[in-house]
């Protein structure tokens, strides 16, 4: 038989670009089988997703080679439009994947596209909904819905067409902790209904190796250079993952951290938990000292906030001291977006006040305001004001007296830490999302402004990169900046934040220290759509044993 | 049809619906300029009622172009309600031919200025035609016909030829005509 | 309403079928009397808001008045100069007053037959319906319906334009002169954010299985039934009756 999809000899080259996005891709998938497709950011994931349902070499600009088969036929011996229902892709971009108004029309609309009657949609419209939880939403206005309920939606749309392939790139990057676990496990139970193909893109795999083992590698270069088991990829090739810049599971990292030479390390929490090894508490970085008693740098005093009638932010009332670091966490659509808006003095309050400095806002000057507040939009692309990727980090430094070579300089600094040295004459629009989103946080840490908000800022992240945006950051913090930081990355939390807000339904429930939070009743935590770092559950697991090796004995 | 990608008619679509907000905005600056001038008003901003079928059509350089995109633009200025209704379709079709008659003539193959403002004003007189009859202009006198006729040409060459083809290049430098007609031949320009 | 359930198309092209009629009637009783009755119709059958009518009817009753003296002022010299009524204490050729009386009501007549579409149709249903029975290729009428989600997203992505320039620093606009400036300003990168959207979403809907086919099945089905020819009756009736009503008065 036939296998389900067959890559032949896959290059690829984007028209302006000198160097192979794809080399050489050879790889086979059979009927039902699943995998994880992994690699450093710009590798050319989302590039290959496009070639496997058909939309390249039609769409490109550039020139690909090589064969993908689907059932043994190749792609481009088929219409346009027509592969697409046998491969379903979920694209990275949520926001533009959609096309019609509402809910149901948006189900329908692929229905329409492969001639279900239309006494039957009705039907299979509601089955493909109550698949992913969305029946409620049947009828409800696509632009209302918030970011994780539109990954759903779009999961939807491609159940209904039964394709027997399905592809994800990315699929949870926007999600809460809570949201990205039933995501999960939704789709754990659909495969094992449906039983399609599965190839899923994701930088952070913790969870997604309960629905397959094997992964497909892709380094730099876009060369294919490991398809197997990931027990087999950590073991063997350690070093090379680690040079590339994969994450491997969260867990998996900890324990190898700190036991290198173990043989089976285990990939979820649930193998540690069955047989957990010993971990030393790791040493976390002494809080910056605040000033509290000098003037707040910024204080919120019980803003609220409402658009079409609709209260978003309730009675808020918030103080920032200069050094702080502090991570704002809450499910998807408790409204830290909007809150990080009002901060920043990009949106005005529908009552209440914002004073920085003890100043009203109102009173700043924009041009002031602006050196003392940067900020970083969830949606990288909302930042890019400029044509090309230096232009862009370049534009934050032209008002500063600086000289041009130093200008230089310090901007090809930063793209290098950033991996975008080589893109640095690419549009910002045509970089991948990763890039794009480094790109943004870029711009606004060569500022120095002192007070700096970041929506999401390492989301979509490889290891590598995580690793690098994450140190810059910090040493602006170490410089005395304060930042402020929306994320769904408690690790991250763990790691750096001196101070944690929770948001949710458009209110702050809680305001403390991490430890305070982790120490927590977890049931609160898990209301809040939130989870405990792996680092954290690592060793409750840990000291649990412990305790019940002592009771017993 | 069948030679155009689908995301060139998308493409087309959304500059119509851009446009189609754009024209709307414009009406009531006509509808005040015809308030104290008498019908000419609206002649000396009538270019801007072509604009997109110049940008449409140098952006994608399709044939048809011109005038799809002109014939929706007034449907979407009909469907947000607040125009002439729907025989501003119809005018719509009449602006999009006169343009399309211009790159037709050129077998759609020179998109250079002097093409471009031609086509604005090819607008011009088909649409000064069917006003002609629609509008009753018989019943004016010549000397103002002639004037009327006159003013929309020039506008047309300016505002629709001229300024559409700013807008085009501005775009085109964003790079985000990159796949499109336009896009591809200034960067093999630049090459 | 009754008006609301008829299909868009066939609405749509009654419409146009009266407004072509009224272009060729040059006196000014039969557009007023079937203005009445086409405001009546709407009002009736189609539940309009009076508020939001008057806002929208208004500019068309401006822009009727300047046609009207416009007409009369500058009207083509009329055979027969000395038939004369007086108005406003002057006296005036009657054939042209007549005329351009005959050419505003058309505008306004026009203006209401349209609303009256524009106030009771669903625009989604309008582009489906011309699918459906106007036989529109569906590469177009879904290129249209892409094209016009951008419609909403046209304010948010300017605020978001705005934002972005004020996060970079880009010096804020105070005068009259400079908001002037920087819409010219924003309007290359809103094209150019609605052509990157078009391309991803024309991408998007190719992704899933639309090939622009003929043969594709329609989750909102319309079709032509007996309502929609009671409405053409309905109009036809009231445009008889001011066509004859005209005549007898001459
Ligand atoms: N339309 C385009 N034109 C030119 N270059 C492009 C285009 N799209 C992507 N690229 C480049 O191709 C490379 C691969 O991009 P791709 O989006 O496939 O990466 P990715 O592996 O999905 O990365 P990420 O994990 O960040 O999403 C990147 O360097 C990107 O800059
Ligand atoms: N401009 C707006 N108009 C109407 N509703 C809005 C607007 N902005 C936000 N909302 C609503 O406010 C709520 C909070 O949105 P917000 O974007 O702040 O959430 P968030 O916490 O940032 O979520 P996520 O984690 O998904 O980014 C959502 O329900 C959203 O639909
Ligand atoms: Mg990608
Ligand atoms: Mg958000």
């Amino acid at each position: 038989m036939k296998p389900l999809l067959q890559v032949e000899n896959l290059s690829l080259r984007y028209e302006m670009e000198k160097q192979n996005v794809l080399s050489s891709l050879n790889f086979k998938l059979n009927r039902g089988e699943s995998v994880l497709l992994l690699g450093p950011s710009g590798s050319g994931k989302s590039t290959l997703t496009s070639c496997l349902n058909g939309l390249f070499p039609r769409e490109l600009d550039g020139e690909m080679s090589g064969n993908v088969f689907v059932h043994g036929v190749e792609n481009r011996e088929t219409k346009p439009g027509e592969r697409s229902q046998a491969v379903g892709v979920v694209f990275q971009d949520p926001e533009t994947q959609f096309c019609m108004m509402t809910v149901e029309d948006e189900v329908a609309f692929g229905l329409e596209n492969i001639g279900i009657a239309h006494q039957e949609m009705e039907e299979k419209i509601d089955s493909a909904l109550a698949l992913v939880n969305m029946l409620p939403y049947k009828k409800t206005d696509i632009a209302t819905l918030s970011g994780g309920q539109k990954q759903k939606l779009a999961l939807a749309c491609i159940l209904a067409l039964k394709p027997e392939l399905i592809i994800l790139d990315e699929p949870t990057a926007n999600l809460d902790p809570i949201a990205t676990r039933d995501f999960i496990s939704t789709l754990k139970d659909l495969k094992n209904n449906l039983n399609f193909g599965l190839i899923v893109i994701e930088h952070k795999l913790d969870g997604w190796t309960e629905i397959t083992e094997r992964v497909i590698l892709l380094n730099q270069h876009g060369e294919i250079f490991h398809d197997g088991s990931i027990r087999e990829v950590i073991k063997e090739k350690g070093q090379q993952l680690k040079e590339e810049g994969i994450w491997i599971p969260r867990v998996t990292e900890h324990i190898l951290r700190e036991h290198p030479y173990l043989q089976e390390p285990p990939l979820t929490v649930e193998e540690y938990r069955r047989n957990p090894v010993l971990l030393a508490d790791r040493e976390i970085d002494q809080p910056i000292k605040t000033e509290s008693n000098t003037v707040p740098l910024l204080e919120a005093k019980d803003i609220s906030w409402t658009v079409n009638k609709h209260e978003i932010l309730h009675n808020i009332s918030l103080t920032f001291h200069q050094g702080e670091f502090v991570a704002i966490v809450g499910a998807n659509g408790s409204g830290k977006t909007s809150l990080s808006r009002m901060l920043a003095g990009l949106r005005q309050p529908t009552t209440g006040n914002l004073l920085v400095h003890g100043k009203p806002i109102k009173q700043w000057k924009e041009s002031m305001l602006r050196q003392e507040i940067g900020y970083v939009f969830q949606n990288p692309e909302h930042q890019f004001i400029t044509n090309t990727v230096y232009d862009e980090v370049a534009f934050s430094l032209q008002w500063k007296d600086m000289r041009p070579s130093q200008v230089q300089e310090k901007v090809e600094e930063i793209l290098d830490t950033c991996g975008l040295l080589k893109l640095k004459h690419a549009h910002p629009f045509t970089l991948s999302q990763g890039q794009k989103r480094r790109l943004s946080v870029a711009t606004m840490l060569i500022d120095n402004q002192s007070l700096l908000l970041l929506d999401e800022p390492t989301f979509g992240q490889d290891a590598h990169s995580n690793q690098e945006l994450m140190k810059l950051l910090h040493k602006k913090h170490q410089t005395g900046a304060t930042l402020i930081m929306i994320t769904h990355d408690m690790d991250l939390i763990h790691d750096y934040a001196t101070r944690v807000i929770i948001m949710k339904d458009g209110r702050v429930v809680e305001d403390c220290s991490p430890s305070e939070l982790w120490k927590g009743d977890p049931e609160k935590l898990e209301a809040w759509q939130l989870t405990l770092p792996v680092a954290v559950q690592l060793k409750n697991i840990y000291e649990e044993e412990v305790n019940d090796v002592l009771t017993t004995t | 049809m069948n030679n155009w990608r689908f995301k060139e008619i998308v493409v087309m679509a959304a500059l119509a619906v851009v446009f189609g907000v754009v024209y709307l905005a414009f009406l009531p600056l006509g509808s005040l300029l015809v308030g104290f001038m008498g019908p000419i008003g609206y002649d000396f901003i009538f270019g801007i009622w072509f604009i997109v079928s110049i940008i449409a059509a140098y952006i994608l350089q399709k044939p048809g172009a011109a005038f799809l995109s002109e014939t929706i633009a007034a449907m979407i200025e009909v469907l947000l309600g607040n125009a002439v209704g729907p025989m501003l379709i119809v005018t719509g079709m009449v602006q999009g031919i006169g343009a399309e008659a211009v790159f037709a003539a050129t077998r759609w193959k020179n998109y250079s200025t002097w093409v471009l403002i031609a086509a604005g004003m090819g607008s011009s007189v088909t649409s000064f035609i069917y006003g002609y009859f629609m509008s009753g202009y018989a019943a004016l006198a010549t000397e103002y016909v002639i004037a009327m006729f006159v003013v929309r040409l020039i506008s047309g060459a300016l505002i629709a030829g001229l300024l559409g083809k700013a807008l085009s290049e501005g775009l085109a430098r964003t790079g985000a005509l990159s796949s499109f007609a336009l896009g591809k031949q200034q960067r093999k320009d630049a090459a | 309403m009754f008006l609301q359930r008829l299909n868009p198309s066939y609405k749509a092209v009654t419409i146009i079928v009266f407004i072509i009629f009224l272009a060729t009637i040059f006196e000014p009783v039969t557009p007023l009397l079937f203005l009445i009755w086409t405001l009546a119709v709407t009002f009736l059958f189609g539940g309009v808001s009076l508020k939001k009518y008057l806002l929208y009817f208004t500019p068309f009753i401006i822009f009727a008045l300047g046609m009207l003296w416009t007409s009369i002022a500058f009207a083509d010299t009329p055979n027969n100069p000395s038939d004369t009524i007086s108005l406003f204490g002057t006296s005036l050729p009657k054939e042209s007053v007549l005329t351009a009386l005959a050419l505003s009501l058309r505008v306004l007549n026009v203006a209401a037959l349209s609303l009256m579409f524009v106030f009771t149709t669903n625009i989604v249903h309008f582009i489906l319906s011309m699918m459906q029975q106007l036989k529109l290729p569906p590469r177009i009428a879904y290129g249209v319906l892409a094209g016009y989600r951008f419609l909403p997203m046209l304010k948010d992505e300017l605020m978001i334009i705005h934002d972005a320039h004020r996060i970079r620093g880009v010096n804020q606009a105070k005068t009259m002169r400079e908001k002037w400036q920087n819409y010219k300003r924003y309007l290359i990168p809103l094209l150019a954010s609605a052509i990157r959207k078009a391309e991803r979403t024309a991408m998007a809907m190719e992704s899933k299985g639309f090939t622009g086919d003929k043969s594709r099945s329609f989750y909102r089905q319309f079709s032509i039934q007996k309502q929609d020819f009671i409405f053409s009756i309905i109009m036809l009736i009231g445009f008889t009756i001011s066509y004859l009503i005209s005549y007898q008065l001459g």
